[in-house]
Formats: C-alpha cells, sequence, structure tokens
C-alpha cells in the first residue's frame, strides 16, 4: 500500500489529515486533467495514461512475456516433462480445463473455450495480485531519500502508480463485455444464430406467460455481466479501502490527541495488526476472485451451450 | 437532517452483513452437515456449493456499493 508516501504528501499540502481525501485519491483513478505520460487525443478519446492504465500495460506485457516464454522453452523440450516455472502453469491450466471449464461447458466444445478462460485467470489473478506488492513505494522511498527528483519528473508521477487495475469499473466493465459476447458466440456456435435467442426463454409454454418471461430473460442476460463488473471491481476496492481506513487511525489520534506517541501507540497495538489481518485475507479474495470470475465465465457459457429447459 | 443519510447508510450496512452472514452461515452449516453423512461425496458437494456461494457474495457486495455511493453522492 502506498498509504505511507500519500499520507506524507497530504499532510505536507494541507497541513491537516483528511482520510476521506487518502483513501478516495488512492482508490480512485487518476484524473485525467494531470496523467501520468500525456498522449494525444484519438477519434475523440483520451489515451493519456492515467495510474490504472499503466498497471494494465505492465499486468498484460508481464503475463504475456512469461507465459509466452515459459510455454515456448517447454515446446522447445525433447521430453514432454515440465520443470519449474512450467510445472506451476500446468497445475494451474489442467485444474482450469478439467474442474472449472469441463464440467461446465461439455466434452465438445472444452478446447474452444479453455484458452478464453485461462487467458481471463491469468490476467485476473496477476492484475489483482500486483496490486498487492508495494513496489512504487519502494521507489517513492529511494525517490524521497537518495534520487531526490522534481516533483514533475517521471519518476516522481509513476509514484502515484502501484493500485490495482481491476478495482478500477471501467476494467472490469470491459472484461464482463468479453464475457457478454463470449456467452453470445457460445450459443450461436452451438445452437446457431436463431435458435440461441429462441432458447433464452423456454418452448411450450402458455402464451400470457412469454410476456413476463421474455423481459426477465433479457433482464438477466444483461444483470450477468454486470455483476461480474461490480463483484469484481468492489472486492479489489474493498480491502484497499478497509487497510487504508484501518492505517488512518493512525493519523486521526495523532491529530485527535495532538501528539504523536498516541498515534504510534495506536498504530503498534490496533492498527498494525488489524492491516496484517486484512492483508492476509486479501490475498485469499485475490485469489478467489479471479477463480470466481473464470468460474462464472465458464458456467455462462455453459449454460448458452446446454440449454436446461 | 443533514447526517441522516449517513445514518441510512450505517443501518443499510448493518442489514447487509445480517443478511450476507445467515446466508453464508445456513451455507457452511448444510456443506458441513452432508459432508459429515457423506464424507466420500466431499468433492460434489463443495462444487455444488460454490457457485450458489459466490452469486450471494456478490449481491452482499453490490449492497455495500450502493451504500458506499450514499455515502459519497449525498
Amino acid at each position: 500500500m502506498k498509504s505511507g508516501v500519500a499520507a506524507v504528501e497530504i499532510v505536507e499540502k494541507s497541513g491537516e489529515f483528511n482520510a476521506t481525501e487518502l483513501i478516495i485519491g488512492h482508490v480512485s483513478n487518476t484524473s485525467v486533467d494531470h496523467p501520468i505520460i500525456h498522449l494525444p487525443h484519438f477519434f475523440g478519446v483520451d489515451l493519456s495514461v492515467t495510474k490504472h492504465v499503466l498497471m494494465l500495460w505492465i499486468v498484460a506485457v508481464s503475463v504475456f512475456g512469461i507465459i509466452t516464454f515459459f510455454t515456448r522453452r517447454y515446446l522447445r523440450q525433447d521430453e514432454p516433462i515440465p520443470t519449474g516455472f512450467m510445472n506451476a502453469v500446468e497445475a494451474v491450466v489442467t485444474y482450469i480445463r478439467d474442474s472449472i471449464v469441463l464440467p461446465n461447458v461439455g466434452k465438445k466444445f472444452v478446447s474452444t473455450w479453455t484458452p478464453l478462460v485461462l487467458t481471463f485467470f491469468f490476467f485476473i489473478l496477476t492484475s489483482n495480485a500486483i496490486g498487492l506488492i508495494p513496489m512504487f513505494d519502494f521507489l517513492g522511498v529511494l525517490d524521497r531519500f537518495v534520487l531526490h527528483t522534481s516533483s514533475h519528473s517521471l519518476v516522481n508521477q509513476i509514484l502515484h502508480g502501484g493500485t490495482t487495475a481491476t478495482a478500477n469499473y471501467n476494467v472490469t466493465a470491459a472484461l464482463a463485455v468479453i464475457t457478454f459476447l463470449a456467452i453470445i458466440i457460445a450459443g450461436t456456435k452451438a445452437h446457431g444464430f436463431f435458435q440461441h435467442w429462441k432458447n433464452l426463454a423456454p418452448s411450450g409454454l402458455a402464451w400470457p406467460l412469454y410476456i413476463i418471461l421474455i423481459p426477465i430473460e433479457i433482464m438477466g442476460m444483461l444483470v450477468k455481466p454486470f455483476a461480474l463488473t461490480m463483484r469484481l471491481a468492489a472486492n479489489m476496492t474493498g480491502g484497499h479501502i478497509a487497510i487504508l481506513a484501518i492505517l488512518s487511525f493512525v493519523f486521526i489520534f495523532e491529530s485527535l490527541f495532538e501528539s504523536a506517541a498516541a498515534g504510534m501507540a495506536v498504530g503498534f497495538f490496533v492498527s498494525v495488526p488489524l492491516a496484517v489481518g486484512i492483508s492476509a485475507l486479501e490475498i485469499i479474495v485475490v485469489l478467489v476472485q479471479a477463480y470466481v470470475f473464470t468460474l462464472l465465465t465458464a458456467v455462462f457459457i455453459g449454460m448458452a451451450i446446454n440449454v436446461h429447459h | 437532517m443533514e447526517v441522516l443519510h449517513y445514518f441510512g447508510a450505517a443501518l443499510g450496512l448493518g442489514l447487509i452483513v445480517i443478511g450476507a452472514g445467515l446466508g453464508i452461515g445456513r451455507f457452511a452449516a448444510a456443506a458441513a452437515e452432508s459432508i459429515a453423512r457423506q464424507p466420500s461425496a466431499a468433492d460434489k458437494i463443495t462444487g455444488a456449493i460454490n457457485l450458489p456461494l459466490f452469486l450471494l457474495e456478490g449481491v452482499a457486495i453490490l449492497a455495500e456499493v450502493f451504500v458506499l455511493l450514499i455515502v459519497l453522492m449525498k
């Protein structure tokens, strides 16, 4: 967490600690007026790099690089026995194929949809996990005490990074849109275009029922990706808010009693132990949310392929 | 009257915790009971309980987001 650097900055700026400002500033994206890297408008879309975009790029490059490198090296081997890191990758890949995709999607379409679900899993897991690693805080400490760069240099701008990219609703909404399209494509591939839309509502009911049923089914179709969006983003944001709120107690008590000793005592006995506990919980949440997103994607795709009505 | 929305948000948060806690508690109790009755089916029971558990968690999280919106947007 970068609460330390951010808190010091805010206290230095206004002379007073404001917990809400700190938490919102940490969780929300950088303002578009002050992005990390300025880029020109492209078809009316501002392409400037904000902190979530920076994290997104780091995640995309590292996942693509690491997975491709190890898979290529494995494929070049003479004997098909994985070693080292490839062991872990293979365990995850077989687990997802055999116990997430296969039971839900069915034997016929496993190899069609496993790549998508695996991409989701690795991307979401990495981008969740990278938010827990305070890599830019280390850079911040280095900058404050060793490098002494100016406040507008690239190093100082990058320090605002180090958040979870999946805590941004726009990122998870984009992922959920991919799921939404995948559901439609899966149904179309399995049953044909018109049959897929007919499958949404069961056939052979009395006609008045369809007046209620068809709007409900259309709503259900749209609620699925919406719930995916909200679940992932809110879970990733929630942990950060909880940790920052607990760590803010240090500064709140310090200004309440106007003594640094009170703040340090609260920090030592309450804030830091609680924050450590919640960080441990966050590690579980990171894994579970990546698993949930992939599981639900597989389940929804399976629902479009194996219609139960 | 100015702080009334904080009151509503706090009340809502408490209700969410009651609801989600009851739901997850019943899930865990049912799972433990059925695994105790049939230990060989533990994998299947865990698999069947996973999906509705996550759906329940999604509803609770959604409610929490709206509570947060009440506080932030007023």
